[in-house]
């Protein structure tokens, strides 16, 4: 577990500087963090590790970190003492619970600090509390992807790209999003797999694509479709997978029909021979075949189903469950700490779970979007209190304004964070939170079936962890028995009582614990977690909640009804090496490697707009505008007329600019990467001056 | 170093100028990466540690040293003079001036542990002994020598 050398102790954990979770030891001299590296002997990274894993050195001991409970008074921010601002909120809440009614009350979990104990623990405590009111940053991401593939296959699989023949990245970069991820894709092709790169972007990965296919935002469902009926055609599919385990292939195969090359390549601009060509290469390669799809699928008004057209790609080419394919991986045993069956409070009416039922059915998700129309309107009810742990939506949700004023207006808002974030500024206090070098909790990394422990390595005095924070707030609402566990420990030991995991079994294995050996194609003879207990090429499920059965394209509307306003197409969110959504910019280090933000525009672009990299435009839609520095990329990295602009910068906030009120039907993933968008160069201002 | 499994992503970068000065700046770093667009190449460079290597062969100030415990070529920066012959007698354009220090700068692989192969997370770095890895090179840069084949095609 640890070591000490002189002075320098040695620890192992995990890092949580984004969602891969990479083996790390820490060293600590004196009770400080000084160093990071990655660990030789993890499973996942193998002892790589990116530059936001070293980083997390400078957040802990950040000059600029909230050390101290704020509050506001006067519209000042005056440091309390911990437990007078946990006494104080708690009377705040009771007081919103007696007014406006427990449901008033609500959590809303970000990514900045846990991981799945810490979104199971805020599950727990609103339920506890007497409401359904669990936000988190999950329904705008992840979430879309998950369900696309849920709604055909009964869950999301893993990818098994180190035994594949063709890995296809979707609308994804893990380079910058899964940085190990790199390591098996990039090892798998060494393997003499191929690796088929899709998205609007020549993205990092991209750059070692056998075949890179850059495609117009939201119409990956028929670029999708059009590669399904060229393996129908060729009959390069798996007509026993199809037979056994399929429902609604006959309704399918007749719905892609239409998608024919030359109608894929008007509509998706990918070449026709393009579409013919990387169909036949991915069905000579089945069923070794395995599909990541990315971030870049779920934020559009048709993002579901063109994530459900992918996912039926699976049924074709019968790579699910398949070594070198899919895998469906198993999870441990672990007990459940939310109170879904105790206490479902479906009946309160979890926001947004009337507009978008599948979402709330499937993931418990209430919708964040639909909180800020809840608070400004108080319809269908009030929303009046919000404990806000590690999120930025300030930055990150949809309509910034409106975010900003629907805070504003809740009675109670409390944000958990590390820094005095842009969402942390409108907090009525503001709570210091422990960082994942201050917590332990448990991970699971799929692929290899393996679970591992982080460590709570350092402490500081009036940082709680997340469990601690809910312990000491539940005891002062009355709902101190959720909590019954006295420290991490016992919690973790709690949930691992069902397993023959022991904390011990796990401190003795900080490369990860396999849990159960990989098993392939258990859907043979255990069915799938669908309806039928089939691959569901059509979902009567979707149709019974007023949906399309089969997972019909929608043409994104800048195509179908393009506004002439409003004549660019803006994807919003590629990620940056060194910055994890709105976190990281107050480290000087990255913004040595990583000044500012930028709008990627194509050359011809920029000839036609009369501006160079540098120049600043204004970005204008319908909901509002923003100003940018241009980046005039290479003429191969982005198409004419679509543009990138990342979000999570205060300087210039993108989400200025994108819709709220423009979701998908299904999952309510809002419209944030084909943005009908304007630019206009601002008026050679400093040559006026 | 593998030019199939670089997607540059600069992680090396930042960790190599890390090392050099605590910031993120690409300059202070002693590895660079490029992609090359129009061919499209990913091409990490830094220090060969040539046998015969020329920077120290001319060196008037004695200051490019072997260490002969990583067998490293090294800079030591008390010694150098800042003349900058070094870095015309480099052939791959691996030693960079510091313009702060006023002396030249480049790789000494980290003293046996070099921190841009821990950061390069798509394992195209390598560390390895030499007679391992000939061989490997060798089967790296035919693939190499296919991809750009393949790539004016």
């Amino acid at each position: 577990m640890g070591g000490v050398t002189g002075n320098r102790e040695q620890y192992t954990s995990l890092c949580r500087m984004c969602d891969n979770r990479c083996g790390i030891n820490v060293y600590v001299e004196n009770g400080t963090i000084v160093e990071i590296t990655g660990l030789k002997e993890h499973k996942w990274n193998h002892g790589r590790l990116c530059v936001k894993g070293r980083l997390a050195v400078d957040m802990v001991n950040a000059p600029d970190r909230i050390l101290k409970p704020l509050k506001r008074v006067d519209n000042k921010w005056q440091e309390i003492n911990l437990i007078q601002a946990y006494d104080e909120i708690a009377e705040k809440i009771k007081k919103i619970q007696s007014a406006w009614g427990d449901r008033a009350m609500s959590v809303w979990k970000g990514e900045a600090l846990g991981f799945l104990t810490q979104e199971n623990l805020y599950r727990r405590f609103i339920h506890a509390l007497g409401s359904p009111n669990y936000f988190s940053n999950d329904s705008q991401c992840y979430v879309g992807r998950w369900l696309g593939y849920a709604l055909v296959t009964g869950d999301w699989a893993t990818q098994d790209f180190i035994r594949s023949k063709c890995a296809v990245i979707w609308a994804s970069n893990p380079p910058y999003s899964q940085p190990n991820l790199t390591q098996s894709i990039l090892n798998g092709r060494e393997k003499g797999g191929k690796l088929i790169v899709i998205d609007v972007r020549l993205s990092a990965i991209a750059r070692q694509a056998d075949e890179f296919v850059q495609i117009l935002p939201g119409t990956d469902g028929a670029l999708a479709h059009g590669i399904a009926r060229q393996l129908i055609e060729d009959d390069n599919i798996s007509h026993s997978f199809i037979k056994e385990y399929t429902v609604g292939f006959e309704a399918y195969a007749q719905y892609v029909m239409d998608f024919t090359p030359k109608r894929v390549e008007k509509e998706t601009g990918v070449p026709a021979e393009t579409v013919v060509h990387i169909a036949r290469e991915i069905g000579s390669r089945r069923p070794k075949v395995a599909f990541y799809a990315g971030n870049g699928l779920e934020h559009h008004e048709n993002g579901i189903n063109n994530v459900r057209a992918i996912a039926c790609l699976d049924g074709l080419l019968g790579n699910l469950d398949h070594e070198g394919g899919n895998f469906t991986a198993e999870k441990p045993a672990l007990k459940d700490l939310t109170l879904y069956k105790e206490k479902p409070l479906r009946h309160l009416g979890p926001i947004g779970a009337d507009k978008y039922p599948v979402l709330y059915d499937f993931r418990k998700e209430c919708h964040t979007i639909s909180a800020m129309d809840t608070i400004l309107s108080e319809k269908p009810y009030p929303l009046k209190g919000i404990i806000l742990t590690g999120a930025n939506p300030v930055l990150t949700n949809p309509n910034s304004q409106k975010v900003i004023k629907a805070l504003k207006s809740l009675e109670l808002f409390v944000v958990r964070d590390l820094f005095l974030t842009e969402t942390a500024e409108l907090a009525d206090y503001v709570l210091p939170a422990a960082t994942f070098l201050e917590d332990s909790e448990l991970h699971c990394h799929p692929i290899h079936q393996i679970i591992s422990l982080s460590t709570e390595i350092v402490t500081f005095p009036e940082c709680d962890s997340e469990y601690i924070f809910l312990k000491k707030l539940a005891a002062r609402l009355g709902i101190g028995n959720y909590f019954p566990w006295k420290d991490k420990e016992e919690l973790n030991r709690w949930l691992l009582q069902d397993t023959d995991i022991t904390l011990e079994t796990l401190r003795a294995h900080p490369e990860g614990y396999k849990f159960k050996p990989k098993r392939y194609l258990k859907y043979q003879k255990e069915g799938l977690p669908t309806p039928s207990g089939k691959f569901e090429f059509v979902s009567k499920y979707l149709k019974g909640h007023g949906y399309s059965e089969l997972p019909e394209y929608v043409s994104p509307a800048y195509k179908s009804s393009p506004n002439p306003e409003y004549p660019y197409v803006m994807v919003t969110g590629a990620r940056k090496v060194c910055y994890t959504h709105g976190r990281n910019r107050n480290f000087q280090r990255c913004r040595s490697a990583i000044p500012n933000p930028d709008i990627e525009i194509h050359p011809i672009d920029a000839e036609i707009l009369g501006v160079k990299t540098g120049d600043i435009v204004t970005v204008t839609s319908t909901v509002g505008s923003v100003d940018i520095p241009v980046k005039v990329v290479h003429k191969s990295n982005i198409l004419p007329g679509v543009t990138q602009v990342t979000h999570g910068w205060q300087e210039s906030n993108i989400n200025l600019v994108t819709h709220d009120d423009r979701n998908d039907p299904i999952d309510g993933f809002p419209l944030l990467k084909s943005v009908e968008i304007n630019i206009t160069p601002k008026q050679n201002r400093n040559n006026k001056d | 170093m593998d030019v199939t499994k670089c997607v540059v992503c600069r992680n090396c970068e930042y960790a190599c100028a890390f090392q050099q000065t605590g910031d993120f700046k690409r300059e202070d770093s002693n590895i660079r990466v490029e992609y090359h667009n129009d061919v499209k190449i990913c091409l990490p460079q830094t220090c060969m540690h040539c046998e015969d290597a020329w920077c120290l062969e001319i060196c008037p100030a004695a200051a490019v040293v072997r260490n002969e415990a990583t067998g490293a070529i090294e800079i030591d920066s008390d010694r150098c003079a800042g003349c900058k012959m070094c870095i015309l007698a480099c052939p791959f354009g691996n030693i960079h001036f510091d313009k702060i220090n006023m002396v030249s700068r480049k790789c000494n692989l980290c003293n046996g542990e070099p921190n841009c192969v821990s950061f390069c997370i798509s394992g195209a770095l390598q560390y390895t002994a030499a007679q391992n890895s000939c061989q490997n090179n060798r089967e790296i840069f035919q693939r190499f020598i296919e991809t750009i084949s393949a790539s004016n095609n």
